[in-house]
C-alpha cells in the first residue's frame, strides 16, 4: 500500500520531524510505501506531487495546526491525527490505515 | 563554506550530566542559564516564557524518559540544543506516562531569522531521537562524551 500523507507540529521543530521518522519506519516495517511531507518552522519539505496523491491508497495527517494545502486531498480517504498519537503508536496507527483503506 | 553537520548542533558547553533538579521547572532554570551563558538567547525571561508557552500546548516527553522541551523565540541569538541527564527522573507530561531523566531543550529563532541551515540541523537531529537506537543509547551515557555518541551514526 502506498500512504501519503503530512506532518506539521505547533512549534515545527521537533515533533513535526519526529512524527514523520516514526511513519516512515513504522510503514516500512509493515511493508508499505510512505511519502509525508512536513510543514516545519523551515517550511514545507518532501512536499507530495499530484501524483504520489493520486496514486495514494490514503492520506495521513499527523498535524496539531491547520496546515497548507489541505484541498489537495479532497476525494482522498483522509486520517487526521495529533503528532502524538503518530509518535506513540506509529505501529497501531498504520495498521489502522490499512483497515480504513481495506488493503 | 564546509556542510553544517549534526555535531555542529551539539555543543559540549551545553550538556550536563549528573544535573540534580526535582521539577520541571528547575531544569528549566538550569538549561536556560547555561544558553543564557552561552549565548544562545538574549533574554532568560523571554525564552523561558517561550518554553512554557509550549509545555501548554501539550506533552513534550516522547517516552523512554526524554523530554524535548523547546522554545521559539525573537530573543533566540542562536538555534541548538542544551542537554541535561538527570540524576534521577523527574515527573514529565510524556507520551508513555514515564517521567524524564533526559531533558534536550531545543532553541529555535522566530522565523526569519538564524540560518534555515541550523533549523534544518535541529529538525534532522529531532529525526534522531525518533531513533529507538539512540533514545537506548542516550539512556545509558553518563558522561558527555556518551551522550555525543549517542548521537552518531
Amino acid at each position: 500500500m502506498f500512504i501519503a500523507g503530512v506532518s506539521a507540529c505547533t512549534v515545527g521543530i521537533a515533533h513535526t520531524y519526529m512524527a514523520q521518522q516514526k511513519l516512515e519506519d513504522a510503514a516500512k516495517a509493515a511493508g508499505d510505501d510512505i511519502k509525508i511531507e512536513t510543514q516545519g518552522t523551515i517550511g514545507i519539505e518532501n512536499a507530495l506531487t499530484a501524483e504520489d496523491i493520486e496514486r495514494a491508497d490514503i492520506i495521513i495527517l499527523a498535524v496539531d495546526i491547520k496546515i497548507a494545502g489541505d484541498e489537495r486531498f479532497e476525494g482522498k480517504k483522509v486520517v487526521k491525527v495529533s503528532t502524538e498519537t503518530a509518535i506513540k503508536s506509529p505501529n497501531k496507527l498504520i495498521a489502522k490505515l490499512h483497515e480504513i483503506a481495506g488493503k | 563554506m564546509p556542510e553544517l553537520t549534526l555535531n555542529d548542533v551539539l555543543d559540549r558547553s551545553t550538556i550536563l550530566t549528573d544535573v540534580h533538579a526535582e521539577s520541571k521547572e528547575e531544569v528549566f532554570n538550569i538549561l536556560i542559564q547555561r544558553l543564557f551563558d552561552q549565548g544562545y538567547i538574549g533574554s532568560i525571561e523571554e525564552f523561558t516564557e517561550a518554553v512554557h508557552n509550549r509545555e501548554k500546548e501539550g506533552a513534550t516527553g516522547i517516552g523512554g524518559h526524554i523530554a524535548i522541551p523547546h522554545g521559539r523565540s525573537e530573543t533566540v541569538t542562536k538555534n541548538g540544543v542544551a542537554i541535561a541527564i538527570l540524576n534521577h527522573e523527574i515527573p514529565w507530561e510524556s507520551l508513555d506516562d514515564t517521567g524524564a531523566k533526559i531533558v534536550v531543550l531545543f532553541t529555535v529563532g522566530a522565523s526569519g531569522e538564524g540560518s534555515n541551515d541550523h533549523l534544518r540541523l535541529l529538525s534532522l537531529f529531532a529525526r534522531k531521537m525518533a531513533k529507538a537506537e539512540v533514545v537506548t543509547a542516550l539512556q545509558q551515557a553518563t558522561s558527555v562524551d556518551e551522550v555525543i555518541e549517542a548521537f552518531q551514526d
